[in-house]
């Protein structure tokens, strides 16, 4: 591997996530190539942590922009401020200002609320990490609309002018894969997909990320979760569900798993009654026979 | 074709000093076979990669890999043939020809395409058009009441033609549902600030008239499994033709064929073209009029669309009889999964068209219990009744 990228794994490690070859070189890429870069993978695999994490390590301030349903440019980019306007034009028409430059006055910078794509443009002092979460969720017009940001990084105002980016933001899509996003989007960004940790990463993570878990446990708990992902289930868990399941083992003082212990906390790793009711039925022994099996292997 | 030419270049890792054009050209050469094997690349995104390999120790194949497939933006369902082709190119193992392609069945159900697939045996031209609406205005030789109960295996040619346009017609009546995203109304309910205070310095800054806003109407989104397997010969060329019509309108609709197998058939629905359509439908799904494997298909289709095409607000329609060769119990597991996910799910029957029928097939038994509406489906009547399902 290229000293460089090595380099960024090792910051990113000393940071508190690890990142396998192909996530650093990505990672080096987009940033070397000045490119947006598109993270897939399930739920809880540690798509928005990158971003955290990056922000982290270029000393950046981390802008996040949450997409949803009928998000709008009003929420994401901008808004005058009416309240403040409205105030002004009052002050004005009581002291019987006159109104030749008024109208420039209300529409200034002054009186603009920026939201977070404007504000990721006009960042002053250095290039903030700009974070657009679950970009799936929002409407195919916004996709849209994004497009014409991530090319030119300047935003045109109609009462106000262009804005272009003081530095360009680095920019970081997440996507749940609810819907499959156009190809022009695609084509913007470098594309990353992060897939369930090995054995080997997910116990490592485990032990990074709840230090009070000794490496006994944290191999059974990686070891149980890779047997649980192999099964049809309505929602697989992600490395989240394992961190969470980790704490709670930890919380209750257990330095080892047993059938019991599993089944009362099942509740931190499977979060779907169907899922739950499946496994308890059915694979819940062979999940944990396998899981110790494996785990004393290791 | 391309991706048959045997006479491989090697792709040998360049050295320090290669220049970037060699570069270009590997990667070039590479793109092109990928193309070829049905992942689709554009100009930019070569320059990309070749961008991209400039960044990265190019003599290690980890990198060279790692970089490729980020900055070619291969999505994850491609990569298992990415993986392959990056592999064979790299290391010149033989037997290239050997890969799975993605287009051969394409290619090799051209030469078995089934006549009584094709949906009409020539385009009909303008004036046969024409002529088949004024015999409609007329309510003449097949008056639009009389089309509407005929079942579709007693169609004609010219039935087609005047059905695509009643289809297209009723398919019309789904833009009813209405969107999280607002859009201005003088009729609207809730006030919009900044038109308002637009508005309002034409007159000195006084707000005499408030700019209001409604929620937007929506297409419907719909995914359409239909069934093409043998037992449905004789309807799945007019409910594809439905399907088309859906397109029409409700452009985020996806349609997967299925028979032993599951196929998207999203890509290849375009509304401009419905007789070579439906014709190229054919040569691409595998086992056209084959067997039926509901369950199994189902299945696959959870596993691998579910997440993406599917979402709270989806009607999913699947056209089929029922009739299952498969295990029910897939059949079932299946069916517990899209209920779960989508918000309405619409079984079309073409069998229900007989007063005497009784789902008791295994299949249609199955899935029953998971089902919001089981709908029939022999007549355009029939689906005619079923459109307001879809629009609420």
């Amino acid at each position: 591997m290229k000293p460089e990228v090595q380099q960024l794994q090792a910051t990113m490690r000393k940071l508190g996530y690890i990142a396998g070859p192909s996530i650093a070189t990505a990672v080096y890429l987009a940033e070397k190539m000045v490119k947006p870069l598109l993270i897939e993978g399930g739920a809880g695999v540690g798509k928005t942590e990158i971003a955290k994490v990056l922000a982290q390590q270029m000393g950046a301030e981390l802008i996040r922009l949450q997409c949803y349903q009928g998000l709008d440019v009003n929420t994401a980019l901008y808004e005058w401020n009416y309240q403040k306007q409205l105030l002004r034009l009052r002050i004005a028409s009581a002291q019987h200002e006159q109104p030749e430059g008024l109208e420039e006055l209300i529409f200034g910078r002054e009186y603009l609320l920026e939201r977070p794509l404007l504000s990721a443009i006009t960042q002053p002092d250095n290039a903030p990490v700009l974070l657009i979460d679950e970009i799936d969720r929002a409407d195919e017009g916004f996709e849209a609309f994004l497009l014409e940001l991530l090319s030119d990084f300047q935003v045109t105002i109609p009462e106000l002018g262009t804005i272009s980016a003081v530095h360009r933001p680095f920019v970081v899509l997440t996507s749940n894969r609810t819907r499959e996003l156009g190809d022009a989007i695609r084509r913007r960004c470098l594309y990353l997909y992060i897939e369930y940790p090995s054995l080997e990463k997910e116990i490592e993570i485990v032990r990074m990320k709840v230090p009070e878990t000794d490496e006994r446990l944290a191999t059974q708990i990686a070891a149980f979760m890779h047997e649980l992902r192999k099964h049809r289930l309505i929602k697989t868990p992600g490395v989240s569900e394992t961190l969470d399941w980790a704490r709670a083992l930890a919380v209750l003082h257990r330095d080892r798993l047993d059938p019991q212990i599993v089944e009362e906390t099942l509740g931190c790793v499977l979060k779907d009654r169907h899922d739950i009711d499946q496994l308890r039925d059915e694979a819940l022994e062979d999940v944990f026979t396998a899981a110790i099996t494996t785990a004393t292997r290791v | 074709m391309a991706g048959h030419d045997l006479s491989l270049q090697r792709v040998t890792p360049p050295t320090d000093t290669a220049s970037e054009a060699s570069l270009s050209a590997h990667i070039a050469r590479f793109s092109a076979r990928l193309r070829s094997h049905g992942i689709d690349l554009s100009l930019s995104d070569e320059i990309d990669a070749s961008l991209a390999l400039q960044l990265v120790d190019i003599r290690t194949e980890e990198q060279v890999f790692l970089a490729l497939r980020t900055a070619l933006k291969v999505n994850r369902r491609h990569w298992s043939i990415f993986n392959l082709i990056f592999d064979r190119m790299w290391r010149q193992a033989e037997g290239l020809a050997a890969l799975p392609n993605l287009r051969e069945n394409e290619r090799k159900a051209a030469g078995r395409l089934p006549c009584r697939i094709r949906l009409t045996e020539r385009t009909p031209t303008k004036d046969e058009v024409e002529e088949s609406n004024d015999r409609n205005k007329a309510g003449g030789y097949t008056p639009e009441e009389q089309m509407r109960h005929k079942t579709f295996d007693e169609c004609t040619t010219e039935d087609f033609v005047a059905m695509q346009q009643l289809l297209d017609r009723l398919a019309r009546m789904l833009k009813t549902r209405c969107s999280r995203r607002r859009v201005l109304e003088k009729s609207g309910d809730v006030v919009d600030l900044r038109h308002s205070f637009r508005g309002s310095l034409a007159v000195g800054g006084e707000m005499i008239e408030l700019a209001k806003t409604t929620r937007a109407v929506e297409l419907p989104h719909l995914v359409l499994l239909c069934d093409t397997s043998g037992s449905m010969d004789s309807h799945s060329r007019f409910l594809l033709m439905f399907a088309l019509s859906l397109k029409k309108v409700a452009p985020r609709s996806e349609t997967f064929a299925f028979n032993t197998r599951l196929t998207r058939l999203t890509h290849w629905l375009s509304p401009e073209n419905v007789t070579s359509t439906v014709e190229q439908l054919a040569r691409g799904v595998e086992d056209w009029s084959g067997g039926t494997r509901i369950g199994a298909c189902l299945l696959e289709f959870t596993d691998s669309w579910l997440t993406q095409t599917v979402c709270s607000d989806t009607t999913l329609i699947i056209l089929s009889d029922g009739l299952d060769q498969g295990d029910p119990d897939l059949l079932k597991q299946a069916m517990v999964r899209l209920r779960r996910r989508a918000r309405r799910i619409i079984w079309l029957n073409p069998l229900m068209g007989d007063d005497r029928y009784r789902p008791e097939a295994k299949g249609m038994k199955t899935a029953l219990p998971y089902i919001h509406h089981l709908a029939p489906a022999h007549s355009l009547a029939a689906l005619e009744a079923m459109l307001p399902l879809l629009a609420t």
